[in-house]
Order: structure tokens, then sequence, then C-alpha cells
């Protein structure tokens, strides 16, 4: 009668069976491990085995006649009426569900027309498989979450102890091992577990130490080549296991074992010990055997499955580069403490230093507070570096003292170093002379972060300073009465009418005449710069024409000049300036004198105004010898003249430019020169126009 | 300048006085009176009341600044102009000077041949 077909292998078996009569179906379809269900070719069930009837929730009586796709919610084709056609083998398909009852799936195959108008189809129940497979699912993913996490762990925590302990503690967890480790290999061949998750019920092993024999070094190379052990159970002998080791591992109740190496980079390793520039550095990078990370099981045995193999060699893998980076961050770390050190000791050492030093030094941020202060601060102010820190400028220095430090801090807090003088009494009620110097602390985008106040204490120097000043204006002084006697003498002598001279008598008694005279304008000079600089003169700044100067100028000159055979020639363009009437006059004389000396008899000397933006320009023309270009910069410094000789020649002091640079930078003005040797020379200076504009000016024009 | 003039100088130099002499003598005809030290000079004022007084700033003991007010306290004397010889050229000490009263301020070092030039120009003469 009927074959059933489901298998090939059952084929066969069914295939001498195919003379059985009819009654034996029921006996046969009860003994096949599978849902049978023959159906007509309208798909009503024409008999089912009780595996059948149980898995559609009826009796084999109640089916007969109902139809198969008020079960299954798919209809079956039954177009192909070939008999003995292939199976079609559809997956899964749903049964109608009872209400309330959980889903069942089935899987079904049919083979038609086993006999005309007949049809098998077997199917059976995979809920459970389905549910299995679930099982296998959510395994997969707390092993996918496992490995995140580690690998969280391992990225966010430098801190070995932490991955390792996480690591073992979740591999416990998820393996539903007994004992987890991470056995870390130690360099003399022992070892010893440094993390340890094990159920109560078995004894713990972390912090044993396990001697060479254990793990002897041929293990040790295996391991390092990535070698994984998976075994079932130690007792069976092929798991070829050394029987000392048996007994070793019995010990500890391990009847399987999962091992997987821990192997690190040691190239990573390497680079984080800078002192170590051996030549295995030089060779491809080979993985060092950390350690192991071991899974057992403990009194019964187990199979590890490739999924369980897996997770624990990419733990492994995780662990190895958290080493390597851990190793990394301990020579960092090592490296930082040094320098932090060695920091320190800089530090200390500036303390010392500063400390040492008779300047007061500080650090003050943007807000005007005080950061940094040395000890000599105590001495002055009577509060110790500790107490001025965060504190503001204006509460240590008083209201009075800050309003003159307003206008540098404003300054230096712009960007500008700045250097000014500033007098105070000090805690001892001395009087002190102070030069402070503002140095803006700029960080890398420009910003002013603060700045460094550096004051000392001038005082010894100002009052060095007031006896060479003293000095100068004494001597000057004493000198001039002498020079008054010597100068009248000469004078009175050279009338004639004392007696007349021989006319090398009157040679010698104009060589004296002239000299005094020369010395007499010495004393001028070294009287006037002393003044200048030591800053006792102030120029009186006021609107003046200074074409109404050169005008004063040239006519205070014209003696000379004419004496020269000299012509001046002026620019009388009416022009205003801010300057300082009689200096300016000064400057202007002394250059014009320089010209004229320094200008071939019938030549001309020119004096002419250049008015631009902001500042007014003097140039003095003459068409002299010219300056050497070696000499241009020299020019203006004190008793520097082109030729040595000049000076007796022309009868300066050698001060003149000297002043005039002096009475220019008064004025907040350049002097400068261009020359030709040959040509002549041109000096020429600005003169600042005031704070107001020109154009206010210009209404004062005559 | 015409006319014939006497003066008093008043300064502790010698030789100042003696070019002073020559100077007033040789330019104008001017003759000289000379003390070396203030209170010589008060004398000589009271009893010979010159046409100026030429005082030196600098003395030891009475300073030129003394001197001069001890002149303007005394009625014999405080008529007569006093005109300073100060070896200081700066402009600020000069008219420090003036403010105490004098006629005015002649800077050392001068030619003594200007002298009458000078003091004529001062006292309008």
């Amino acid at each position: 009668m009927a074959i059933f077909m489901h298998q090939r292998q059952h084929r066969s078996r069914f295939r001498h069976q195919r003379v059985r009569p009819r009654q034996n179906l029921p006996r046969l379809m009860g003994n096949v491990n599978e849902a049978i269900a023959l159906l007509n070719h309208r798909g009503q069930f024409v008999a089912t085995n009780a595996l059948a009837a149980q898995i559609l929730h009826n009796s084999s009586a109640q089916l007969k006649g109902q139809y198969w796709r008020d079960f299954v919610n798919t209809s079956l084709d039954f177009s192909q009426c070939h008999r003995g056609s292939q199976p079609t083998g559809k997956q899964v398909s749903l049964q109608r569900s009872q209400p309330g009852a959980p889903q069942q799936i089935l899987e079904w195959s049919l083979t038609q027309n086993i006999r005309p108008r007949l049809h098998l189809v077997i199917f059976r129940d995979i809920s459970d498989r389905k549910t299995q497979a679930e099982a296998a699912l959510v395994q997969q993913q707390q092993q996918v979450e496992l490995f995140a996490e580690v690998t969280l762990k391992i990225r966010q925590s430098l801190q070995l102890d932490e991955i390792l302990n996480t690591t073992v503690k979740e591999v416990q967890r998820i393996l539903k091992a007994d004992r987890v480790l991470a056995y870390q290999v130690l360099k003399d061949g022992t070892g010893k577990p440094i993390s340890e998750a094990v159920l109560p019920q078995h004894s713990a092993i972390l912090g044993m130490t396990f001697p060479e024999e254990v793990f002897p070094l041929h293990y040790q190379q295996r391991y390092a080549q990535g070698r994984v052990v998976a075994i079932a159970d130690v007792q069976d002998p092929q798991a070829g296991l050394a029987e000392c080791l048996v007994e070793f591992v019995q010990q500890f109740d391990i009847r399987a074992k999962l091992i997987v190496p821990i192997l690190t980079s040691p190239l990573l390793a390497k680079s984080s010990s800078p002192s170590d520039h051996g030549p295995a550095a030089n060779h491809a990078p080979q993985p060092v055997l950390w350690g192991l990370l071991i899974a057992h099981q403990c009194t019964v045995p187990r199979q590890w499955n490739a999924a369980e193999l897996a997770l624990m060699q990419q733990l492994a893998n995780q662990i190895g580069v958290a080493i390597a980076q851990s190793q990394l961050v301990e020579n960092l770390e090592d490296i930082v403490d040094l320098r932090t050190t060695a920091l320190r000791q800089q530090e200390e050492q500036l303390r010392l230093i500063t400390n040492a030093l008779p300047v007061l030094i500080a650090y003050v941020d943007r807000q005007q507070r005080y950061q940094f202060n040395n000890q000599a601060y105590e001495a002055w102010l009577g509060q110790t570096p500790g107490q001025l820190k965060g504190q503001h400028l204006e509460t240590v220095w008083g209201s009075e003292h800050y309003q003159r430090m307003g206008l540098p801090v404003q300054t230096v807090l712009a960007g500008e170093m700045i250097s000014y003088d500033h007098e105070m009494v000090g805690q001892d009620g001395e009087h002190r002379a102070l030069n402070i110097t503002y140095i803006p602390d700029m960080d890398g985008q420009g910003e002013v972060q603060g700045f460094f106040a550096l004051t000392s204490d001038i005082s010894d120097r100002k009052a060095i300073e007031r006896m060479k000043d003293e000095f100068i204006s004494v001597v000057s002084h004493e000198l001039r009465t002498p020079l008054t006697s010597m100068h009248s003498a000469l004078k009175i002598l050279s009338t004639g009418r004392l007696g007349t001279l021989s006319e090398d008598g009157q040679q010698m008694l104009e060589i004296a005449d002239d000299n005094t005279e020369r010395l007499v304008r010495l004393v001028n000079s070294v009287l006037d710069l002393q003044r200048i600089e030591s800053g006792d003169v102030t120029m009186e700044k006021q609107i003046c024409n200074a074409a109404g100067l050169i005008t004063q100028a040239i006519e205070a000159m014209q003696p000379m000049a004419q004496q020269q055979g000299i012509n001046l020639v002026g620019q009388s363009q009416p022009l205003q300036i801010w300057a300082d009437a009689d200096y300016m006059l000064q400057a202007l004389t002394n250059l014009i004198s320089n010209a004229i000396k320094f200008s071939p008899a019938g030549n001309e000397v020119s004096i002419n105004l250049e008015a631009q933006p902001n500042q007014t320009l003097f140039h003095i023309h003459d068409e002299g010898a010219g300056i050497p270009a070696d000499k241009l910069d020299s020019i203006f410094e004190r008793f520097q003249q082109v030729d040595s000789s000049d000076a007796r020649r022309k009868g300066g002091t050698g001060l003149g430019l000297t002043i005039c640079r002096k009475i220019i930078e008064q004025h907040g003005g350049h002097i400068w020169v261009k020359s030709q040797l040959g040509q002549g020379s041109t000096f020429s200076f600005s003169v600042p126009d005031p704070p107001t504009q020109r154009t206010s000016l210009s209404k004062h024009q005559p | 300048m015409t006319s014939s003039r006497q003066l008093l100088i008043i300064d502790d130099e010698e030789t100042i006085q003696t070019v002073v002499d020559f100077g007033l003598k040789l330019s104008a005809g001017w003759s000289l009176l000379k003390a070396s030290s203030g209170r010589e000079g008060i004398t000589i004022a009271q009893e010979h009341s010159p046409d100026a007084i030429l005082l030196d700033v600098m003395m030891p003991e009475m300073d030129g600044v003394a001197t001069f007010k001890a002149l303007q306290a005394d009625g014999q004397t405080n008529e007569i102009p006093v005109i300073f010889l100060t070896a200081k050229a700066q402009a600020t000490e000069k008219s420090q000077l003036k403010a105490l009263g004098v006629s005015g301020v002649i800077t050392k070092p001068f030619n003594a041949l200007d002298l009458p030039m000078l003091i004529s120009r001062i006292l309008h003469w």
C-alpha cells in the first residue's frame, strides 16, 4: 500500500514493506518518530498518527475529514499531480493558535501522490527548538555584551586589576563555569592566578604560586604561538594530560578546562620604556605570553563549544591590549612622576633663586590678583607670599599706589611690556625709589593670561645718579668761575690796551682765547646734557610756529655762516608744531651750526619742513663732505665725530648731536641722518603732533 | 653808558673782582668797589652808595641771597639795584633768583668787557 517517504534512508527501509497490508499503516505510523498525516487531494485528513494528532490537539478520529488549512496557516497546493513527485520542503509554517495558547511552529514536508489523490505530510513541532535557538541567541548576545563591556572597561580604565576582575567575573557568569582565572606567567617560569571568579562551593586558588614544572617552558612557547586548550575531561586518557598534572588539577576539583593564552604585543610594551632600545626591538613583533585566561569546570566533565572558545579568545586578546596599554600608561606615569619631580625641583630652585634676589617678583593674573610672589614681598609689605596669593593689587597696595599702577597695568594687560618708576615708603619707613616692569604672559593664541611684575629698588641707583648729577653740576659750576676769569682776562689782553704783543704772542693769545671759548661751550653742553638726561628738565611744550623757529635759528647762526661763507636758506611757510620752543631752537641751532662747520665755503645749508600725518619733519641739508656709512649709526653718540681731528679743527664739543637727540626724544620724536660721501648730508628729525588733531592745531595758524 | 658810574662787586673770588674791574674800566670807564664777603659788601654799600651792586650768589658764610635780603632790609641800601652773578645757568634757577626782587641775573662765564652793555640793558641806563 502506501509507502511513506520522508528521508532517503527511510525510503529504502519502507521499500521492502511495500506489500504490507493497509491495516498495518497505523502501527507503522505510530512507530515513526515524526508526525505523519495522509491528505486527500482536497486537503482533508485521511489518516494521522498519534504524534500528529497530539501536535494538532485532536484525536486521529476527530481529524479525519477536517481540512489541513484550518489547522495550518498555509494551504497546500496539489496541482502537480505526478505520482511520487519530490517533496516540497516548506520550512516553517504557523499553526492557527488556540486562544491563549502559545504559538506553535511546525516544520513540514509534503510528498504528493504517494497513491493517486493521496498525499503524505510529515511534520514536527519545532516550537521548542525555536526556544533553544532563542536561548542560544540570548547567550550569544550576552557574550557580545560582555565583550563590549570588557572592551569598554579596557578603554575607560587603565587599571589592569579592574579589567581582569571584570573579565573573570563576567566570563564565569556567562559560561556558567565553576572557576575562571587570569593567570600570570612570571619570568622565572612560575605563575600565579591574579584574578579569580569562583563559585563558593569550590576552593579559591587566587594568589597561589604555581611551580615551573606545572607549566614548563615548551608549554609556554606553544601558548605563545596562540595554542588553545579545551579539555572536556581531564581524566579522559585521550585528553593527553600528563599523569602528574591530572593529580595536580584534581587537587582543585578541576574536571574540565578551557585555556586561552593572553598575548601582548612586545612592540607596544617596548615603546613604553624609552631606555630599552635592545636589538630585539628591530625584530618583527613576536607576541609575548603574558599569561592565560582559564575556565574550569569542577567535579563533572564539560564539552566546551566553539562560541565559548571564541569568546575566551576574544577576551584574551582584549586583555592583551589592555595589558600593553596599562604597561604603557605605567611607564608614562613613571615618566610623568619623574618630570613632575624635576619640575618641582626646578620650581623650588626658582623659588630659592627668586627669594634670594633683592627684586620683587610676582605673577599677576588677568583679574589683577597675585598668583606668585617671592619672599622679597614679605620684607616690603609685611605679608608672606602665601597671604598675598589670590589678593587683588588694589587690596595689597592701597588705592593711592593702585592709581599710579592703573595705566601700566592696563597697558600690560593689552599685551605690551611696560616699565615705569614709582616712589613709596617701605615697611621700614624709608623712602624708596622703585623701577617696575610688567611683562605680559601670552598664551598660544596671543591672549594675555596675566603678567609678570618685576619691581626693583632703585633707591641706591637713584642716589648714585643724583650724586653723579650733582657732581657734574658742581664741577660745571665750579669751572664757570675760573673760566669767567680766564675768558675775561684773555679778552681784555686781546684788546691790546694793556700793551701790544708780538705777532707770535698775539697768535698764542688767540689760541688761548679760542680754546677758552670752546671750554665754555663744553661746560655748557655737559651741563645741558646732564640736565636733560637726569630728567630735571621737562619740555614745556606748546603750540609754536616751526617756520618761526627756523627763522630765529638762522638769525642766530647768521654771523657764523657769514664768517664761513655759507648761505642759509630756510622755509618760511608757517606750520604749527607742539614743542618747547627754547629747546627746539637749541636743537635747530646745533644742527645748523654743524652743517655750517662741515660745509665748504660758498655752499648752501637749507632747512625745510615736511608735514606728515601725525608729525612734522625737519630736514637740515648741507652740501659738505658727507658721512661714511659706518659712522651714520654712532654719530649721535656723545664724543663721536667723523674724524677725531674734526673736534679740534671745527671747534665742536662732540656733544651737540647727542643733545639734539635727547631734545628730540624728549619730544617723542626721532632723529636720523642720510648721507652720501661727497654729496652732503641731511639730518632729519620728527616732532609728533599733540594728542589732539592737526586740524584743531591749524585753527591757531596765523 | 656815557656818564661815569661806580659799581660794587661782592664776590669771594678775587680774580673775578680784578677782571670785572678791568672790563668795566676798559669798555666804559666805570669804577669798581670790591668786597670779598657779604658783610664787607653791605658796609661798603652803606658808605659809598654805589650805582649798582654785582652780587655773587655762591659765597661762604653769608651767601648772595642772604646778602641781598640784608641790603633790602637796610634803608641806606634798599634803593641800590642788585644784579646777581651766578654759575647756575638753569632757567628755573634764574627765575627763582629773579623772584627775590633783584634787577637782573648774569650767568657765568661772561666776558667782563661785555658787562657795561649787559648792565645798561638790565637797568635801562
